[in-house]
């Protein structure tokens, strides 16, 4: 069965912006530090979720992405999660590593992980879903393709939210979307190309 | 059909290079665990599941060019995957073979060990990429010129769980004829250092599932399988199929698992619903354990809310090999085919009693039993819980 699937939402945060389907909703000042303009968005989103304030950059940018992306609201929750990367968790990796040689930190070592903003996502939205996490050295729209389609092949779902969350040098890259089976753009490598980088049309 | 047939398997971990030194350490009960030799660490007095092989001395079985740039999860996966290949009917692996590897450490080990160096030595800098987890999985492809899908999983301790997943799912997509799945991870000071700032290793040998317990022993492996499509077997040896999978998110904790197991609950049921079995057709469990007070708590419950008062035979065997991360879901798959193959249950080390809130007992001595049909668990931080239900070929 090889039904054809849709793109419903998408947010690209990246250079101090916030676009949601292309249109740029939100922006800050490009000299703030990440962790300042993370919390602005939050802020201005008026989120209420004391739990923000303890994740570590990757998370938060996980976090906001979702919460940007889906007002707040996944009502499907068995939703899977099919995430990617390709710096890993390596600034909270850096930052735990730097506590090892006086007292090795464990609230930062718990986020040594990428799929760590998976836990945060599914907490926040009480998800018990599938969720997976790649590495790739680049944003790679066949994988997402793939591994997607292969879950709807199967029957196992009927909604998947796709991330590629990258945290490198305080350098941020998100991209976020939404598959269903139908409404929106055509889900196909061309589209989320065309999604993910709009300015290299 | 009755789910993805596995037709080669490689491992190396503390106890064995290979597969036939793994099934006698398994059954005859002899560990692996031993204080820290290789890694360099001052924490010589915390028990971990080490392979005593050093990097220099792997790099020569491999018959590696000196100046290489292997990671030390490169070079124990390249060595369980020459096993596969042995043992396998290819002299060379076809190149579309597919490779899906799960990691949870990459090269951080590399990074340790010339971090310092970069600086003033240009000739060390070629680990700098190394750290990236997808640099080993690209290594190790290219040593066998595997050119099919190539892509790592970073899931935490379910990472080659569900990289097996991930393989059945391509083959039965469609998408992939030929896969090998697996994961390799090595003992470093960052992850010994990491669990050990959460309290949660022991100091002496781990005891799965015991009311005494009080932490893991962490451990380093390889072990990957290879999954073939209907059409690739043309009267090869099936050593088993994987027919069902499933993941969840246990949605509680960034570390810990909750209360009810709902995570794990979730995940066992649904890979007994992707293999269309009922609670009763399961012989064996090869549980995840790890010898935490809440692992094996919230895995027990999870259990019990599943089968209710007829748990069957379980048994965990990080006892053995200690918790080797993202290797662990593959090693375990491996334990599980070798349990199928050889109708023999491995024992649960170290256990003597039973835990005050759930009374539940694995079994403690290697024993003779037909097996049809195993789970396997996997569950990781981050939430992430896997099963997988591996069944004799018929």
């Amino acid at each position: 069965m090889n039904r054809e699937l849709f793109v419903h939402n998408s947010i690209v945060i990246r250079n101090s912006k916030v676009y949601k389907n292309g249109q740029l909703i939100f922006e800050a000042e490009t000299d703030l530090s990440i962790s300042k303009f993370l919390k602005k968005i939050y802020k201005q989103q008026e989120l209420k979720y004391p739990k923000f304030f303890k994740m570590d950059n990757l998370s938060k940018l996980g976090y906001l992405g979702v919460e940007l992306l889906t007002h707040g609201d996944i009502q499907d929750k068995e939703t899977a999660l099919v995430f990617a990367n390709s710096s890993s968790s390596l600034e909270t990796d850096t930052a735990y590593a730097e506590t090892m040689n006086e007292f090795p930190s464990p609230s930062l070592f718990v986020y040594t992980l990428p799929n760590i903003m998976l836990g945060e996502i599914s907490i926040r939205h009480q998800l018990r879903s599938e969720n997976v996490f790649f590495i790739s050295e680049d944003f790679d729209p066949g994988l997402f393709v793939d591994y997607s389609k292969a879950l709807f092949q199967q029957k196992k779902v009927v909604n998947v939210l796709c991330g590629w969350v990258d945290l490198h040098n305080n350098e941020y890259d998100v991209f976020l979307w939404q598959i269903a089976l139908s409404g929106g753009k055509k889900f196909n490598e061309e589209e989320l190309k065309k999604l993910y980088l709009p300015t290299h049309e | 059909m009755k789910g993805i047939a596995v037709t080669g398997m490689g491992i190396i971990s503390a106890i064995g290079r290979d597969i036939e030194e793994t099934h006698l350490s398994l059954k005859y009960g002899k560990n692996g665990i031993s204080f820290p030799e290789i890694l360099p660490t001052k924490h010589k007095d915390l028990p971990v599941g080490e392979i005593k092989l050093s990097n220099s001395e792997l790099s020569e079985l491999l018959n590696l060019p000196e100046d290489h740039s292997y990671t030390r999860a490169a070079l124990l996966g390249i060595y369980a995957i020459k096993e596969l290949l042995e043992n396998s009917a290819y002299d060379q692996f076809p190149e579309d073979t597919g490779f899906i590897s799960g990691t949870s450490i990459g090269g951080i080990d590399m990074t340790e060990k010339h971090f310092y160096d970069y600086k003033n030595n240009p000739e060390k800098r070629k680990y700098i990429q190394a750290q990236h987890p997808g640099y080993t999985t690209e290594k190790i492809a290219e040593y066998f010129g595997l050119n099919g899908m190539i892509t790592t999983i970073s899931t935490a301790c379910s990472s080659s769980a569900n990289a097996i997943m991930m393989g059945a799912q391509m083959i039965e997509s469609g998408k992939l004829m030929r896969v090998i799945v697996g994961g390799s991870d090595c003992l470093t000071k960052f992850t010994l250092n990491g669990f050990n700032s959460l309290k949660i290793l022991s100091t002496k040998n781990s005891r799965p599932f015991d009311n005494a317990r009080d932490g893991l022993n962490l451990g380093e492996a390889a072990g990957y399988l290879m999954l073939e499509a209907e059409d690739c077997i043309n009267g090869k040896t099936v050593l088993g199929r994987v027919s069902g999978y499933g993941n969840a998110n246990d949605a509680f904790h960034q570390t810990a698992s909750s209360e009810n197991g709902e995570g794990a609950f979730q995940a066992i049921s649904k890979a007994l619903k992707k293999a269309n079995l009922s609670t009763t057709d399961i012989d064996f469990i090869n549980a995840h354990g790890t010898g935490t007070k809440n692992n094996d708590l919230s895995e027990s419950v999870a259990l019990k809310r599943i089968f209710g008062d007829k748990v069957p035979y379980f048994s965990s065997t990080k006892g053995f090999t200690g918790h080797t991360l993202g290797a662990a879901g593959a090693v375990e798959a491996i334990f599980s085919l070798l349990a199928i193959q050889k109708g023999e249950m491995f024992p649960n080390l170290n256990f003597s009693t039973e835990m005050l809130e759930t009374g539940l007992g694995p079994v403690t001595g290697f024993q003779k039993k037909n097996i049809n049909t195993m789970l396997s668990n996997s569950f990781g931080f981050g939430g992430n819980c896997t099963s997988l239900i591996f069944q004799r070929n018929e």
